[in-house]
């Protein structure tokens, strides 16, 4: 095992190079797809990379914060994916627990607090509804042995319906009936760049994402969860509690994706409330599986992943009106797509092997239930 | 005398190179997340600013978001350029990022329809809905009293201000048109309200849920005030048709923001409610090219040609606007005009010219449509045009 070389829990990669020189290889692959895609639609490529490379990365006091703006929420969802994947489940949940978190942290307008303070417990029951809601999957996984894929999903879906109805007739501001009533001044996330989206919400982030590293790594209780990851029978043999660091991993997961939550409704510009139907919220958690994959399910990884996610964002909005002949944004999705898909697939085809295993295990539980009915 | 005339020719001078040094000749349009392709609010932005740019001979850029976070951002992306003479905002939605934008970038000029932005460079352009849906609610009254139809129905999206002006306009068209009919037959006429609020402006299958409660409690047609959402209502009284064998008459379609008469083949769409973004869009951009733009709020109603009930010519206007977005096939065209026609004649000439007085009058000033900016008011207007649903 060359594990650990330069950190630790990042995987040999298949092709024998280090994985960031592969990550960079992939992603000038999925740009020079992109590059044919958009020559195809008769566009041109050169200039619309350098918009998105201008838009993205463009100068310090507009473009790169605007774009580690956008990354902070995706490194939060992207954690839930990866810590849950660690203990060798997969958590599709991140989406559903934030929306919780998000309707949570926009509660604390109705309390009246000073500023630190108010922004902290705003924080704190983002955490707690998101860390509450995951526990629905883990206990239908440990007790009745119910799949974390099938029940993770369907719980998106009912968060998703549950904070619909709390937009619409609870938290709901009664002079703006198409949102919920705005979370006041003492309770954000200050803004650190005058003039863009960039708040203090991304010390949360960071934080996060190095505390979870720290757990997973170098203390007991992280280490038992990733020998469960591993192979939970060993670990049982082992004397590990599998019922603990399935309770763990998804209670961590369920904060992480609860922060994101406080994040987009507390730390960003301008609304700091939740429109209804969700569309400054919607997508976040899917999106944060695509920046772990990027990331290669690693803490530190999924940071750098999350910026490059966050740039390809904001200046996917920049190719939008740049020169003579800009590129709309349906296509400018395609080629984000691409983008990311290349840049997904090493991790993709290691964690192949599990997917399968899940696969199977899904079918198998199907199987007896269909053969009674016959 | 002479002074006076040097000092204006001086102002002359200074002045005339200045207003035409201030067009860079480019214009932007922000849609909001609902983006093209929906046939109405966004397509009609878009197309009034399409149309005002060629006119002009000014470039239109166009900026659609994936997210409502992108709102801000792109506007703030916009407006750091200085490369744009005005940036459109199509949509209410888009009001929170531009109060913000407009703040801080204070020599850019900004339109946006639908909100209002208490800020000196932002044109704010709002319809008066209340007067074409008052001509709609009459025609459905006329058309339910005349078809022995209890009920007309409503269905709307996020109960927001904006749609109170729907509803009062409604309320009190169906209450001229009850009064109306009974004038002119002799023959009492008390048709019933249905009106329900679907908490949604994209979910097309409330829509159709909606308008399918209304359809099997008598309504002789139900107006769309959600946008997209009429596709769900038009397919719902497409079924009941299809289901009953009949190709024209009640129920009806009552289309919104476009002229939706020509959708599903012009088969069920009676009129439309038209509210005319476009023409908004086209008066923002006329009026940076003239120099004439000013802050504050522009309110466009049936007097300005801004909201309107459908006719022959809009049909055909939208006919182009629906081919050309590949929602209509070219070959169909005079089906759909012909299947409209039928469907028209379904109905008296007598209400088609009451129609037309409602309109002279509201026109002319001696009718009054009442509106609706708030909860209270609404509740004002529902206690005094009950219509059997206060």
């Amino acid at each position: 095992m060359r594990e650990g070389r330069l950190l630790r829990g990042v995987h040999r990669t298949h092709t024998g190079v280090h994985p960031a020189l592969e990550s960079v290889l992939a992603a000038i692959l999925g740009l020079l797809v992109g590059a044919v895609i958009m020559l195809l639609w008769g566009y041109d490529p050169w200039q619309a990379y350098w918009a998105l490379l201008k838009g993205a990365f463009g100068g310090f006091g507009y473009e790169i914060p605007t774009s580690v703006a956008r990354g902070v929420p995706l490194i939060l969802t992207a954690l839930t994916f990866s810590i849950c994947l660690r203990a060798g489940m997969f958590n599709i949940g991140a989406e559903g627990q934030m929306y919780v978190g998000a309707a949570a942290a926009v509660t604390v307008a109705y309390l009246r607090l000073p500023y630190p303070w108010h922004l902290l417990v705003g924080v704190l029951l983002a955490a707690a509804a998101g860390a509450i809601w995951s526990l629905g999957p883990a206990l239908l996984k440990l007790t009745r042995g119910v799949s974390e894929v099938i029940s993770t999903i369907m719980f998106n879906w009912i968060s998703r319906f549950l904070v619909f109805y709390l937009v619409a007739y609870v938290l709901v501001d009664p002079r703006q009936a198409q949102r919920t009533v705005r979370i006041p001044f003492s309770a954000r996330f200050p803004i650190l760049v005058p003039g863009t989206d960039l708040s203090a919400a991304v010390y949360m982030a960071l934080g996060f994402a190095l505390l979870v590293y720290f757990l997973l790594w170098h203390t007991a209780v992280g280490y038992e969860v990733r020998a469960a990851g591993l192979n939970p029978t060993a670990a049982r043999y082992g004397g590990i509690s599998i019922r603990r660091t399935v309770l763990l991993s998804f209670a961590l997961g369920g904060v992480a994706a609860g922060l994101a939550g406080a994040a987009t409704t507390m730390g960003l510009p301008p609304t700091y409330a939740i429109i209804s139907g969700l569309p400054d919220l919607m997508n976040l958690g899917f999106d944060g599986m695509a920046v772990a994959m990027v990331g290669r399910n690693h803490p530190i990884g999924i940071l750098f992943a999350a910026l490059f996610f966050g740039g390809l964002n904001a200046g996917g909005r920049v190719m939008q009106f740049y020169g003579e002949n800009p590129v709309p944004l349906e296509m400018v999705r395609v080629v984000m797509g691409t983008i990311v898909l290349a840049m997904a697939i090493p991790e993709l085809v290691r964690i192949f092997p599990a997917l399968v295993r899940a696969g199977r295990a899904l079918v198998r539980r199907a199987g007896p239930a269909q053969g009674e009915e016959a | 005398m002479r002074k006076w005339l040097g000092l204006a020719l001086v102002v002359a001078l200074v002045a005339a190179p200045a207003a035409a040094q201030a067009l860079k000749g480019k214009v932007a349009v922000v849609l909001d997340v609902g983006g093209r392709g929906d046939l109405s609010f966004n397509d009609m932005g878009f197309k009034g600013t399409d149309k005002a740019a060629k006119d002009f001979k000014l470039t239109m850029v166009e900026v659609q978001n994936a997210t409502a976070a992108d709102y801000l951002p792109n506007l703030r992306n916009l407006a750091r350029s200085r490369e744009y003479d005005l940036i459109i905002c199509v949509g209410f939605l888009l009001g929170d990022a531009l109060e913000q934008t407009a703040r801080e970038f204070p020599t850019q000029k900004f339109a946006i329809i639908d909100s209002v932005v208490d800020a000196p460079n932002v044109m704010s352009i709002v319809f008066r809905e209340n007067e074409m849906s008052a001509l709609i609610g009459a025609l459905a009254a006329m058309a339910a009293a005349h078809h022995g139809y209890p009920k007309a129905g409503v269905v709307l999206g996020i109960e927001i201000p904006v749609l109170y002006h729907f509803e009062a306009g409604f309320r009190f068209g169906m209450d001229w048109g009850n009064k109306k009919y009974t004038a002119v037959t002799g023959k009492p006429a008390n048709v019933g309200l249905l009106y329900t609020y679907t908490g949604s402006f994209s979910d097309i299958a409330l829509g159709k849920a909606a308008t399918e409660a209304m359809l099997a409690q008598g309504a002789v047609g139900v107006y769309n005030v959600a946008g997209p959402l009429g596709i769900g209502d038009l397919e719902a009284i497409t079924e009941y048709h299809r289901n009953k064998g009949t190709r024209s008459g009640p129920p009806y379609y009552f289309g919104v923001d476009a002229n939706q008469d020509w959708m599903g083949k012009g088969m069920h769409g009676l009129a439309s409610g038209m509210k005319r973004v476009d023409v908004g869009c086209y008066m923002a951009v006329e009026a940076v090219v003239k120099g004439t733009f000013k802050g504050g709020v522009v309110s466009l109603g049936l007097k300005e040609k801004g909201v309107g009930i459908s006719r022959y010519e809009d049909l055909l206007e939208f006919i182009e606007f629906g081919v050309s977005a590949g929602a209509l096939k070219p070959e169909d065209i005079a089906e759909t005009i012909l299947n409209w026609q039928a469907n028209r004649k379904t109905l008296p000439d007598w209400i088609w010219a009451a129609i037309d007085e409602l309109e002279a009058g509201i026109l002319a000033g001696t009718i009054k449509v009442p509106t609706a900016d708030s909860l209270v008011e609404m509740q004002a207007i529902r206690a005094r045009y009950t219509l059997g649903a206060p």
